[in-house]
């Protein structure tokens, strides 16, 4: 990480990540307008995630909704130095938006594993459809490196909102297999996501 | 469930995946919040999470989403003061932790530790209560109640007008909101919430079934000569149509009222300053705006 343009890249996020804390901070304050300029900065985001895990605009909303109140009132909840800003408000989109698709089925039931995934689980191919975006690429490359069997672990988890159990029982992979595919999957998805900023920048 | 270190790091993968069942999450957040070491693996995991959400086909939210958000935040603040908590209270330890985000990354797992701090606090009355017994406490009251909320924190604003010795811009602006309250109570009216930049003007705005809008401003910057605020209506991804303009004192408050516009749900209200008045295009940047929220059903 020694290249200008790796430094430039942690710098530039690094300063976003300065006004996110600096907006969260007055959100910790009780000011609106700071609630208003972080929800314009991660709406879309925000939106997207919790409405591609749902696939329901109306759950995805008071997903998104819920998220953002509960760091308006929780904004010192975050502890700096452990991710980003922006790290923590999607994972607390993502968590709510896991939770809101376990409520709508009992535990114990499983998505019917007849019923034909969504596209974007089956095939790697589609995600420079999708994704129509700066980062399309990378994430195309970096998804590319895992195996068919850790990308389907993760996308089960992140996107399906099973649990590991779950996906061991949904893929008859046992639950120590599917632990370490979703390790080695992160993994290598890390490495292809370092190697994409070190290539590209900011 | 008490884990060993080396068991927390075997679980980050799936933890970050949001991947754990509850109680294996609780028990990873528990250890975190307790052990010294700082599970970096944690982190670096719940950062590759986040760029799977980055990768996912980017769809805008509903346009109303924001003042519904904004309308339930104000309305905390309202609860609060009505209400005075102690300064500073925070939550019982770990009542909260697993509510606000229990999978990307650790830092929830040390919710309780108030790191940043609050410079610019206000007075502990106005400061948001940490209540958790209700998830979402707005959704369940009324429309009546939550108007009622959020034209309570609007006249704290007058409140705080009170405080800086400003009586005749807190009075002036608590009758403006009185004049926004009489027209929200209308069937089908809609209500926005006025934002602007850090501590800008703010306000609160009704707009009726018939496109009339009533409009209560405070802290607007005075007007001079022939300057003027001129309201705008922004209807969907059509551009904005002037609906008429005011002047503001030096008490900075403005009122506004207009009828038969083009105002409809979800429409934008926006304010712009101008230099005289008959603008048709606005003058940047806009001073405030709001979306015209629906009482939700």
């Amino acid at each position: 990480m020694s290249d200008g343009i790796a430094d430039r890249s942690v710098r530039s996020a690094s300063a976003a990540d300065d006004v996110d804390r600096a907006v969260l901070v007055r959100i910790g304050a009780g000011q609106l307008d700071a609630l208003d300029e972080l929800y314009e900065r991660y709406k879309t985001m925000a939106y997207s995630i919790a409405n591609r895990i749902t696939a329901d605009a109306g759950l995805a909303e008071d997903v998104v909704q819920d998220a953002f109140l509960g760091i308006w009132r929780h904004a010192s909840s975050y502890v700096a130095g452990r991710g980003s800003v922006k790290t923590w408000l999607l994972s607390i989109v993502h968590h709510r938006a896991i939770d809101a698709v376990r409520r709508r089925r009992p535990t114990s039931t499983l998505p019917d594993p007849e019923l034909p995934l969504p596209p974007v689980l089956m095939s790697p191919d589609i995600w420079p459809e999708v994704a129509g975006r700066l980062d399309a690429v990378e994430v195309r490359a970096a998804l590319a490196t895992l195996s068919d069997v850790q990308r389907e672990a993760i996308e089960l988890a992140y996107f399906g909102g099973l649990t590991q159990t779950e996906v061991a029982e949904r893929t008859g992979a046992p639950l120590g297999t599917v632990k370490s595919r979703m390790r080695l999957g992160l993994l290598a998805l890390r490495d292809a996501q370092l190697a994409a900023e070190r290539s590209t920048g900011p | 469930m008490i884990l060993t270190c080396a068991e927390a790091r075997d679980l980050a993968p799936a933890f970050v995946l949001g991947a754990l069942d509850d109680t294996e999450a609780a028990a990873v957040r528990e250890h975190l919040a307790a052990c010294s070491d700082l599970h970096e693996e944690f982190a670096t995991f719940g950062g590759v999470a986040g760029y799977l959400a980055e990768s996912v086909e980017p769809v805008e939210p509903p346009a109303g989403l924001k003042g519904k958000i904004l309308a339930a935040a104000a309305a905390d603040l309202t609860a609060v003061a009505e209400v005075p908590a102690p300064a500073g209270v925070l939550p019982a330890a770990g009542v909260r932790v697993a509510d606000v985000g229990a999978a990307g990354v650790p830092d929830v797992a040390e919710a309780m530790r108030p790191v940043l701090p609050a410079p610019s606090a206000p007075p502990p009355a106005l400061r948001f209560r940490f209540d958790d017994g209700r998830r979402r406490p707005v959704s369940t009251s009324s429309w009546a109640m939550r108007l009622a909320a959020v034209l309570a924190i609007v006249v704290l604003g007058g409140w705080s007008l009170v405080l800086q010795g400003r009586l005749d811009a807190s009075e002036r602006y608590a009758q403006a909101v009185a004049a926004v309250v009489a027209a929200a109570a209308q069937p089908g009216s809609q209500t926005a919430i006025m934002s602007g930049a850090a501590a800008g003007p703010t306000g609160i705005a009704a707009v009726g079934a018939d496109g009339s809008i009533v409009l209560a401003m405070r802290d607007l910057a005075p007007t001079a000569g022939a300057e003027v605020y001129e309201a705008w209506v922004i209807v969907g991804d059509g551009g904005p149509v002037p609906v008429g303009s005011f002047t503001v004192a030096a008490d900075g408050t403005g009122t506004f009222t207009a009828s038969g516009t083009a105002a409809a749900a979800g429409a934008t209200l926006a304010l712009t300053r101008e230099p005289g008045p008959g603008a048709t295009t606005p003058t940047l940047p806009i001073v405030s705006s709001g979306v015209a929220v629906a009482p939700p059903g």
